[in-house]
């Protein structure tokens, strides 16, 4: 058992041809400069080097690809698309295996909305390829044009449509894992229902710390018969919450529920991506109701009517599909035209309860005042899943600092609400510093030796999700030592 | 069966170190209500949360509510209706029992058609594991992915893993309109004509059951299969869906206490399990658990044909355990879970449903001596 990761200079160019004799040359990239490419993911703010890279095309090359791995003890991180923002695909010097070649749908079943696809499929791609059969496939993160199914299983991924449809976790029925020894298990049931332990929820969300989906049972959704998307504008932020809270309280469960501050909205209407945002507003709500046609109007009104009563200064509801398509394109490409403000971004995903929405947000306002750095809010109010963006330039160490100090103050803030440091992005390296604040030593050293279970030597992509002083704890707490020989 | 009875979360962990340290095995129990199921766990000692009960938290804006493992569902049924809200669970019993046992064994009644069952309402978990020590998943809030999923990991494992203490939920607001209906069914083996029509339906009815003939004439509601409908949202979302549903029949309005008699029909002793398969094979697996009805007198059925799930409750007699016996013994092609067995059956519904090497391996890692309801998943140790 070790608890770093194996030294770095296993990875030689043998390895490089052990592994290209799986995957073929081209296949492997060990030159600095081609690994240049995936020292980062979608967070820009961490940057780590993987020793190698290796794109395996099949499952068999995987699994080959794997256990040769495992048989050196050497650690690796699979990697989807790389659009992650957690830092959570990142290889410090160690293995990666990305999987972004295995993109076949090996299935789509009609009658019972399910679809087996491999890890590699493109979120999006599998809502295209069910459409014309009346299904999308519901998680939608913002990324979906380019994130994999196999990335969205690792960090149990959300999206603006998770308030009324939920979340990765809820829509994964069964699995094939290939766990980091090279065995391969299934989890879940495809086909009725599954007694003992729920090891596809564990799985999901696992952040690929418990080996690496081969193939994913997922559940699709029908299209609705009928959508509309409304747009309500405020002149207080505290406003807008209050209307995000009336709504919630009809039991009406909108399809969407997102909040776009005036930071935000000015950035996206000085974009490419401007969607005809107010730009005076305080904060903007961007809600979505859908489902069957007879009662939805009824809906729609009385959504409409919430937020007027709240102070909505107007309430515009899209006429097409035209419309409803440039209000979300604003919504979902707002992270991209805040890469407009400066050459740097970091995003924050705390969640809070909603009631406490109205008081974080003036919290999240008064600490970017203090520490002198801009906040872009823009959210899944719905939900309370805050995603506070600071544009910055990482070149300047006092900006770079304040901005530091920032994110920390907010995420304090919102686990002092009683929220949680991450709603949908995951732990990966950015949020393990935070990890202490919501769980207890004992939490972290069960997580730990969960995780130990599905990989005993925690060679799937190590020193994520759980902070290593608490596994260490773990092996050194008199009580955990009798089990481990058992292990 | 010697029981302790715990008031607190640190008694708790007292108790279950001092098994382990006897070599004891404990017998988790909420309140006791499915104690007579027959399952198989090799416990001499028993550990009851019932005293461990009370709402600790709940704010009615957030839809969320936090209430230590041994409240029952009739406090928190009770709580969440006065802010028009509810925890949309109907397991098959009564309202007395605690939320801690319908996590626990992930029960979930006809409602999940809808809302989901407890593993996707259950938001944060707190637990005793057999190492005496507690840990906690998830959190307060609707959306996170902060760490593992210990929370998903412990809903359903039976209290095996660890003894919930404290269980943070979901809930739903009560809708404009609630209403309740039943369909008569013309055809026998009707329910593949449910399944189509549901599937080409614009929404989701918050239930959908089929009930046998028996069954139908127990609740009161006529004869012949019938399909049982909840359908809510605003009044015109439910009128709309009532004429949904007009090619399967005419929806005649049933009081909503139906609901209540199909979750308690089981009379004493009865032998209760489900089958299940993919919607698509619902008609397969009607028709298997219809010869149950015909092999034993008086047998129960209701189908949930959007979840392919039937639920069978076989009154007690001399003849019916016997016959299932062999009817078990056959090759099926569904999976049969059981709920209330004779002990013997047990091994040939539900074999050892945790003893594959991962949940072995969990198992031996969270509990380590086998003090908590050793033996309940079959599971090897």
């Amino acid at each position: 058992m070790t608890l770093t990761a194996a030294p770095a200079s296993k990875i030689d160019q043998a390895l490089a041809s052990r592994l290209a004799a799986i995957v073929g040359e081209r296949r492997v990239l060990f030159r600095p400069s081609e690994l240049l490419t995936y020292a980062s993911d979608g967070l820009p703010s961490y940057s780590k080097q993987p020793g190698l890279a290796v794109f395996p095309g099949t499952r068999e090359e995987v699994i080959a690809v794997v256990r040769e791995l495992a048989r050196l003890g050497l650690p690796f991180v699979p990697r989807g698309a790389g659009t992650g923002l957690s830092g959570g695909a990142l290889a410090d010097g160690v293995v990666l295996v990305g999987l972004n070649r295995l993109s076949r749908i090996l299935s789509i079943d009609a009658e019972n909305g399910r679809a087996v696809v491999e890890p590699g499929v493109v979120n999006v791609s599998l809502s295209r390829a069910v459409a014309a059969l009346g299904y999308h496939y519901a998680p939608d993160p913002s990324s979906q044009t380019a994130c994999t199914i196999g990335g969205n299983v690792a960090e149990n991924a959300g999206g603006p449509h998770c308030l009324k449809y939920g979340v990765t976790t809820n829509h994964v029925v069964a699995l094939t894992v290939l766990l980091p020894s090279g065995e391969v298990v299934t989890l879940g049931n495809a086909s009725g229902e599954q007694e003992g332990y729920d090891l596809v929820g564990t799985f999901v969300g696992s952040e690929g710390c418990f080996g690496i989906a081969l193939d994913v049972t997922v559940r699709l959704s029908r299209n609705p018969e009928s959508v509309r998307t409304l747009l309500a504008d405020f002149l207080s932020i505290d406003a807008a919450a209050r209307a995000v809270s009336a709504i919630v309280a009809t039991g009406i469960v909108p399809a969407a529920l997102e909040m776009i501050d005036q930071a935000t909205i000015r950035a996206v209407e000085s974009s490419i991506y401007a969607a005809g945002y107010p730009v005076d507003a305080a904060a903007a709500l961007l809600i979505e109701l859908d489902g069957a046609t007879a009662g939805l109007e009824h809906d729609v009104a009385t959504v409409e009517a919430l937020c007027a009563s709240n102070g909505a200064r107007t309430v515009r509801v899209a006429r097409d599909d035209a419309e409803r398509a440039r209000l979300w394109q604003g919504r979902k490409k707002a992270f991209g035209a805040m890469g407009r403000l400066a050459s740097h971004l970091v995003v924050q995903d705390a969640v809070v309860p909603r009631t406490k929405l109205p008081e974080v947000l003036a919290q999240i306002a008064e600490i970017g005042v203090r520490q002198r750095v801009r906040i872009c809010n823009v959210f899944h109010a719905g939900d309370g899943n805050l995603h506070p963006n600071i544009p910055y330039d990482a070149s300047d160490a006092d900006e770079s600092a304040r901005v530091h100090l920032a994110m920390r103050e907010i995420m304090t803030a919102c686990v002092n609400a009683g929220g949680s440091i991450t709603g949908e992005h995951g732990v990966g390296l950015d949020k393990l510093p935070y990890m202490d604040l919501i769980f207890t030593p004992e939490s972290l050293a069960t997580m730990c030796a969960l995780r130990e279970v599905f990989d005993p030597d925690r060679r799937s992509n190590p020193g994520k999700v759980v902070p290593v002083h608490a596994c260490r704890e773990w092996h050194m707490a008199p009580s955990a030592r009798p089990h481990r020989e058992i292990l | 069966m010697t029981e302790t009875l715990t008031a607190s979360v640190d008694a708790l962990r007292e108790c279950v170190l001092d098994a382990g340290a006897r070599g004891v095995a404990l017998r988790v129990v909420g309140r006791g209500a499915w104690l007579d199921a027959g399952r198989g766990a090799r416990t001499t000692e028993s550990i009851s949360t019932r005293e461990l009960a009370g709402i600790i938290e709940y704010v009615p804006g957030d839809l969320t509510l936090t209430a230590r493992a041994g409240t029952t569902l009739a406090e928190i049924r009770e709580a969440t209706a006065e802010h028009n809200q509810r925890l949309a669970l109907d397991p098959h019993g009564t309202d007395d029992g605690t939320l801690g046992a319908t996590v626990a064994t992930a029960s979930a009644g006809p409602l999940a058609a809808s809302f989901g069952t407890p593993r996707d309402l259950t938001l944060g978990v707190e637990f005793v594991m057999g190492t005496g020590a507690v840990a906690r998943g998830g959190g307060r809030v609707v959306k996170n992915v902060a760490g593992f999923d210990l929370t998903r990991l412990l809903t359903g494992s039976w209290g095996t893993l660890g003894i919930l203490t404290e269980i943070t939920v979901r809930l739903h607001a009560r809708p404009e309109a609630d209403e309740s209906f039943a369909v008569s069914l013309e055809r026998p083996g009707s329910a593949e004509s449910v399944r189509r029509v549901l599937r080409r339906l614009p929404f989701t009815p918050y239930a959908c059951e089929i009930v046998n003939d028996t069954f139908a004439a127990f609740l009161g509601i006529g004869h012949g299969e019938t399909a049982l409908l909840r359908l809510g949202g605003n009044a015109a979302a439910v009128r709309a869906q009532r004429t949904a549903f007009a090619e399967l029949g005419v929806p005649r309005e049933i009081d909503a206490a139906v609901w209540t008699r199909l979750r308690q029909a089981e009379p004493a002793g009865a032998i209760v399990f489900r089958m299940s398969h993919s919607a698509s094979e619902i008609a397969r697996t009607w028709t298997e658990a219809n010869a149950v009805a015909v092999g034993c007198a008086g047998t129960l059925l209701h189908a949930s044909p959007t979840r392919g799930v039937v639920r069978c409750i076989v009154p007690s007699s001399d003849g019916a355990a016997g016959w299932l016996r062999r009817a078990f013994g056959a090759p099926t092609m569904t999976t049969r879970i059981g709920e209330r067995l004779p002990v013997d059956l047990w091994p040939m519904v539900s074999s050892a449903p945790a003893s594959d090497p991962i949940s072995s391996g969990i198992k031996r890692t969270f509990d380590p001596k086998s003090v908590l309801n050793a033996g309940i998943l079959g599971e090897v140790q």
